[in-house]
């Protein structure tokens, strides 16, 4: 399968080339609704997000620099704002419940042609699931939620202190289980 | 500073990495983090595994429907939606006639845009300043003063029209590759894009209109960074002033 090269396919893109963009599309939409699906969390909503950030990747193209990062980390960061603002308009309350869904499901056997990095997402993955459920919420509220922690705090209906305790202490085993891939 | 002294500062490094810091200590930090190389190196290894969390949900492909739409808005899909043209011989010679007379006249056109682009410039000017003064009068308008080494100014708001007017004097001059960016803050830290604006050099001070489609009694603050031309998605570059409101 021949390597599709991001920065040019985002320079063609960024020049009017349809073909390019409905290339990245390809690429990139399964990983974009992933993303605005778990925001969301509904899938029209979802689907409007996911639409929204190619339609800005259209117009936007030529504002992204590959020295800044992956072309994939620059789309999901747009996703994500995407779907936050999204999820401010509707006002809709942050979901409590356990974030684990059945359909969500990583393969434990690693693909022979998935990218190094893709194995090193799958165990961050892993390690996301394997926090305790108090220290996966505040993940689950500050990052696919976009809560401030006063805001967590208010809604889980803990002490201010104890949230920014489990916030760190996730991110710490988090960054952890990045660093030593 | 101290070892103790930094704790508090190390403390909130995950949730600003997260988006999660509030806002009273957002400022705070962003001020410590200007000065300690440390704790910046930190802030990048938290940085690295929050944005690679964005990577870490397994794809679930969407619904062959927004392919197609999105497919609808591209421009060809536009331009095939109009009418074609049946080019006749004397339309083709008409047609011809035309781009030469277009040729012959290219000097004409260029200074004819020359104009308007500066007369589209001075209006903007213009309505900008009118925008101001109107603020100015009225009563709900809330003046909040802009002062740092460089840059002095006020931001006016009016959160029931959803107007904001930044009056800034002395900006930094910039290069042609740079431009200023304006953000809208938001009680999280996060910031939204409010637009760019280049400061015309024979002109001491700019009165710039702030447009949001977002409600501005959403956000708590307003900032200004220096970033490439074109803007950023997010900012990168150095602060040149933040107002909180």
């Amino acid at each position: 399968m021949p390597e599709i090269d991001d920065n040019q396919l985002v320079k063609r893109v960024a020049q009017g080339d349809e073909r390019a963009f409905l290339t990245l599309y390809d690429c990139y939409a399964s990983r974009v609704h992933a993303l605005t699906l778990r925001i969301l969390g509904d899938p029209m909503l979802a689907e409007e997000a996911t639409q929204d950030t190619f339609l800005k990747l259209w117009s936007r193209a030529h504002m992204y620099l590959a020295e800044r990062g992956s072309l994939l980390l620059w789309l999901l960061t747009i996703a994500r704002r995407t779907a936050l603002d999204r999820l401010r308009l509707e006002t809709r309350r942050p979901l409590l419940s356990d974030s684990k869904d059945p359909t969500e499901v990583w393969k434990t056997i690693p693909d022979r042609d998935s990218l190094p990095e893709e194995n090193r997402w799958r165990s961050l993955h892993f390690a996301v699931e394997a926090l305790s459920p108090e220290h996966r919420q505040v993940i689950e509220l500050a990052y696919y939620q976009g809560l401030s922690q006063s805001e967590i705090a208010e809604v889980l209906g803990w002490p201010i202190g104890t949230v920014k305790t489990r916030l760190r202490v996730a991110m710490e085993r988090l960054r952890q289980e990045w660093g030593a891939g | 500073m101290t070892y103790y002294e930094h704790i508090p500062f190390r403390e909130n490094i995950p949730a600003y990495a997260l988006g999660a810091l509030d806002a009273e200590d957002v400022a705070a930090l962003e001020a410590h983090l200007q000065t300690c190389a440390s704790c910046r190196d930190e802030l990048a290894v938290y940085r690295a595994t929050s944005d690679n969390l964005l990577m870490t949900l397994p794809p679930q492909k969407p619904s062959t429907a927004i392919r197609r739409r999105l497919q609808r808005r591209l421009p060809s899909a536009q331009t095939s939606m109009r009418p074609r043209l049946n080019w006749s011989i004397g339309r083709m010679a008409v047609g011809m006639a035309i781009i030469l007379m277009l040729a012959l006249n290219v000097f004409s056109i260029s200074q004819v845009r020359v104009l308007q682009r500066q007369q589209t410039q001075l209006m903007d000017q213009m309505q900008n300043g009118q925008e101001a003064l109107a603020m100015l009068s009225y009563s709900n308008t809330q003046t909040f003063p802009i002062n740092t080494e460089s840059v002095t100014g006020s931001l006016l708001l009016d959160k029931e029209y959803n107007n904001a007017v930044l009056i800034l004097r002395g900006l930094p001059s910039i290069t042609a590759d740079q431009t200023y960016q304006v953000w809208l803050i938001a009680p999280n830290g996060e910031r939204t894009d409010a637009g760019l604006l280049r400061p015309q050099i024979d002109r001491p001070f700019i009165s710039e209109v702030i447009y949001s489609t977002q409600d501005l009694s959403n956000f708590v603050g307003i900032g200004m960074t220096v970033e490439p031309a074109g803007g950023s998605d997010h900012p990168t570059g150095q602060q040149v002033f933040r107002v909180d409101f």
